[in-house]
């Protein structure tokens, strides 16, 4: 078994004193393409400055295929770890050949013209990369993606058998983000190179990695597969903004998309509104709700529902029944309590049943005293209860007053809210 | 390319020729001195002189102005720009107004030489901040200490003597008057070296060029290169200084022009820019010499009237060769 690739035993690195990585420790093996995640300011860069020696680690060690990164010279750590960088500019006109060249400047002659060997490895590289035709072409003058192809060809000269990809495809179009990257699979399977990236697509990250470090305050939150590191709740937590987390059924591939911020010049502070949910029917407008600052309640529900275990993890107060179990006269008070308290009440899109119809016969209640009333649209579709008690409660309740909708983006707008001026921060 | 190799012949076979030129052009007429005569052989030593003092000054200012916008990725970098022509002319000014440079040949270039040394070390200390100093942390510091020495330089200029004026103003416009050849040779054999030092670490230029960053990654110590390359080219600017005085110009344009034409591969560029600066100036030499004969025109003048237009027209015409952002 050969030294693994990278290896990060307790690492605490910064600036100047200031520590951004705080103890990481993380193991790659030779072969693997792994990503690096995080949000702004995690310490992405900073791990990766710390790889490539620019940054010196203040506690723990570094070892490059099992070579202290200590004590290696800079022309040795240069045979083992390349950078494709975000973009590389120069004032310069160099011809993309010139460039490419430049990739072995550590491993050609300085006193000699290059050697026909060195010449086939030019050639090589720029042939895998597709650049060979615009060789006598200037750098400068190309466009971001040919830019891109040309420093990869630069790195493949250059041999390594470690190749760092720092944000390599955030300034290029979905093609060419796609094109880059099939070029860095086709250098880890033909030349068995190791690919560590940093990136903020995490799209594109989960699409072409086996695995992922999720980076948060410079230390590490999660490592492995990308299901287990792309789940909403990790990402939120992290990213502190709400997302939705979505497997192809197809292909497998997992698209992470944040969720739109509903209101973003209204804000629901001080307003409490009541959801009556369940089954995982409420689970995306209690998040919303909770994003545009309102305090959000909800109940009756039984414990071990998914729209109770949303509602716990979002802080919410909730009137709880036992699991599987009709809702017993002590919670339908608990969750009076709270309807009272609200400014206005939700209903979701839940089945009613014998046992949660109760809700309903609730609402019906804060309705005549006084409050609105939100109901999501189509009761009857999903009304399980004998004799359609439910169908009539939302038929009455619709008479009195109660105002319908589709989905969250319907309801947001209906909602009492107070104006909030928009800041920039 | 072979539009560059090109380039590189003319200037390779073009500096004997154009040596000789200058040879048959002076003061004293046009024509090859007869050196039969007496007369005619110090003719002939004089000029020869001027044309090898002038090749080297020019050669290496533009090799040191070359290093200089490399390393400082700087397209207005040039040889002065840390400040060593303000150090260099204070130590001229030293040595003319205390009537040592009367006294013995070599002061004049010497104190120059020291002066410009010194400088350069007080601008590395200021910009040494723990790690290697930044590009703007030099550029700075070069700016400070440099005006810090103009203000004492025009302080003194200001209160010197008449004819001591004279010639500090003559000297700080560029002057290649003959400065004897043990001189000649000394500041000639430390330029050659500085310069072929240089031109060996051209690939390092090449690769800093790219960005002090991706340098790193390719496993350049940027640090050392940096400081080695900016020692060296400043080295070889002193070494100019003292034996010309200010010439101007010559190490900011030349670099570019020749950039144009030959691409900014160092491995081509900094041999080229040696003979096109070095040619350049032994041209404006000798037209300094002869056009207002027997008066002579400060060198450093007809280096910016004449060589302006001129490379103006190179450089509209090669633009796309050259410096890029």
């Amino acid at each position: 078994m050969s030294a693994p690739a990278l290896t990060f035993n307790a690492v605490t690195a910064g600036y100047r004193k200031t520590p951004i990585l705080q103890d990481v420790s993380f193991t790659i093996p030779e072969g693997e393409i792994a990503s690096i995640i995080g949000p702004n300011g995690a310490g992405k860069t900073t791990l990766l400055r710390v790889i490539t020696g620019l940054v010196k680690p203040i506690r723990g060690t570094i070892s490059l295929f099992g070579h202290p990164l200590e004590n290696l010279r800079a022309a040795e750590r240069a045979r083992l770890v390349g950078v494709v960088p975000q973009s590389m500019e120069t004032p310069m006109a160099f011809t993309v050949e010139e460039v490419v060249m430049t990739g072995m400047v550590r491993t050609a002659n300085r006193f000699h013209p290059p050697t026909a060997e060195d010449r086939a490895r030019v050639e090589r590289a720029m042939a895998y990369t597709d650049v060979s035709d615009l060789r006598f072409r200037v750098y400068a003058e190309l466009s971001a993606g040919e830019k891109q192809r040309v420093v990869i060809a630069m790195v493949v000269a250059q041999d390594p058998r470690l190749v760092l990809m720092d944000e390599a495809t955030s300034h290029l179009d979905i093609n060419h983000r796609l094109e880059i990257m099939t070029l860095v699979e086709r250098i880890n399977r033909d030349h068995g190179a190791t690919v560590l990236m940093i990136s903020h697509d995490l799209n594109l990250s989960a699409e072409y990695c086996r695995r992922l470090i999720l980076l948060d305050h410079g230390r590490i939150v999660a490592d492995g597969a990308p299901q287990t590191v792309l789940t909403e709740q990790q990402l939120k937590a992290v990213y502190h903004c709400d997302v939705n987390v979505q497997t192809a059924v197809g292909t497998g591939s997992i698209t992470v998309t944040p969720a739109r911020r509903w209101m973003p010049d209204r804000s629901g502070s001080g307003i409490r509104i009541h959801v009556v949910g369940g089954g995982g029917s409420a689970a995306e407008i209690m998040r919303q709700l909770n994003l545009c600052e309102y305090t959000v309640t909800a109940g009756a529900l039984n414990a071990g529902d998914t729209d109770t275990d949303l509602a716990t993890a979002l802080g919410l107060e909730v009137a709880v029944e036992k699991p599987f179990s009709p809702i017993t006269p002590a919670t339908l008070d608990a969750t009076r309590k709270l309807v009272t308290l609200a400014d206005a009440v939700v209903v979701a899109g839940l089945p009613f049943g014998p046992g949660n119809v109760a809700n309903l016969v609730l609402v019906q209640e804060t309705l005549t005293a006084g409050k609105p009333v939100f109901l999501m649209r189509g009761i009857e579709t999903r009304d399980f209860t004998p004799d359609h008690s439910a169908t009539r409660l939302a038929e009455s309740l619709r008479t009195s007053g109660a105002r319908e909708w589709d989905t969250p983006a319907d309801l947001l707008p209906l909602l009492p809210s107070r104006e909030c001026k928009r800041t920039m921060n | 390319m072979n539009k560059s190799r090109a380039v590189l012949l003319v200037l390779i076979l073009g500096t004997p020729l154009m040596a000789w030129l200058c040879l048959i052009l002076g003061s004293s007429g046009i024509g090859f001195p007869d050196l039969g005569t007496p007369i005619g052989k110090a003719i002939f030593s004089l000029r020869a002189n001027r044309v090898a003092g002038g090749f080297i000054v020019g050669a290496a200012l533009s090799c040191a102005g070359v290093v200089f916008q490399a390393l400082l990725r700087n397209p207005l970098a040039e040889p002065y720009i840390l400040g060593v022509s303000s150090g260099a002319g204070l130590g001229a000014a030293i040595a003319i107004l205390t009537g040592l440079s009367a006294a013995g040949l070599a002061w004049l270039p010497g104190l120059a030489f020291v002066g410009a040394i010194i400088t350069l070390t007080l601008v590395f200390t200021i910009a040494h901040d723990g790690g290697s100093p930044s590009v703007y942390s030099l550029i700075l510091s070069g700016v400070i200490v440099s005006s810090v020495c103009s203000s004492i330089l025009m302080f003194m200029v200001a209160t010197a003597p008449v004819e001591g004026l004279h010639s500090v103003v003559w000297w700080m416009l560029g002057d290649l008057q003959p400065a004897g050849l043990p001189m000649l040779l000394t500041c000639g054999s430390f330029m050659l070296a500085g310069a072929l030092a240089l031109w060996s670490l051209s690939p390092e230029l090449n690769a800093m060029t790219l960005g002090t960053e991706t340098a790193h990654h390719l496993g350049i110590r940027t640090g050392l290169i940096m400081g080695i390359g900016l020692v060296l080219a400043t080295m070889i600017t002193a070494a100019s200084v003292g034996l010309a005085g200010l010439i101007g110009f010559v190490g900011l344009i030349i670099p570019h022009v020749i950039r144009a034409l030959v691409g900014p591969d160092h491995r081509r560029l900094i041999p080229a820019a040696a003979l096109g600066g070095g040619t350049f100036l032994m041209l404006c030499d000798a037209l300094a010499r002869t056009l207002l004969a027997p008066r002579e025109i400060p060198v450093g003048v007809i280096t910016a009237i004449f060589g302006g237009p001129f490379f103006l027209l190179i450089l509209r015409a090669k633009r796309r060769r050259g410096w890029m952002a």
